[in-house]
């Protein structure tokens, strides 16, 4: 990431790793609503890889179960927040 | 005649009761069969709240199922559940090596979570 070693921010930015490549997943079940929804915030929007630090080629994969499981009603396209 | 593997998702109208639920569900089942197709597991969910109402409805009954079938089986089957009035939604899809070895873990219980990674994180 960051190559210079007096570099202010160094050290304090963690490098994040992908939890789908961590935990040794294959394929993202769009069944699976409770991972799914660990990877959406409360409006139930997608949230992005520079948060969630997921890999890209998961974040597809990823994105497509979401998809699935939205068409299905098993989670919300728009969910209504009550404030 | 090469088969492939599929799983199929489909939602039945929440207005039936169990027993016509039951009919649907082999009326599908033989469906599938005479099609040439083997049913290889049929899981039904029952009754789940939609996270959005379809078609007025705030649930409806889920029947999963997993079965091998030519690819020309696929589009008459679907095309039945698109002309039955029983059958709020469906969803097919054809297993490729990453989802199979994904579904044999399943069977087995050895699917990877990321449970606890999350909350040692947070």
């Amino acid at each position: 990431m960051i190559k210079n070693p007096s570099h202010p921010k160094k050290g304090h930015l963690k490098t994040k790793d992908c939890r789908f490549t961590k935990a040794g997943f294959d394929y993202i079940d769009y069944k699976d609503v409770d991972t799914l929804q660990r990877f959406l915030n409360d409006q139930g929007k997608i949230l992005p890889r520079r948060v969630t630090g997921t890999s890209a080629k998961f974040q597809r994969q990823f994105s497509r179960a979401v998809r699935r499981a939205r068409f299905l009603a098993l989670i919300p396209y728009v969910a209504e927040n009550v404030r | 005649m090469k088969k492939n593997f599929y799983e199929i998702t489909y939602i039945i109208n929440p207005v039936l009761d169990d027993e016509q639920y039951k009919e649907v569900v082999d009326q599908v089942s033989k469906l599938i069969e005479s099609k040439d197709g083997e049913l290889v597991e049929v899981d039904e969910w029952g009754l789940k709240r939609f996270a959005y109402e379809i078609a007025g409805k705030s649930n409806g009954y889920y029947v999963n199922a997993y079965f091998n079938a030519p690819s020309e089986a696929v589009e008459p089957v679907e095309r039945q559940l698109r002309i039955n009035d029983n059958i709020l939604r469906y969803l097919t899809l054809k297993y490729d090596s990453k989802m199979l070895a994904y579904y044999d873990k399943r069977k087995k219980g050895e699917l990877p979570t990321i449970f606890e990674e999350t909350e040692e994180e947070e």
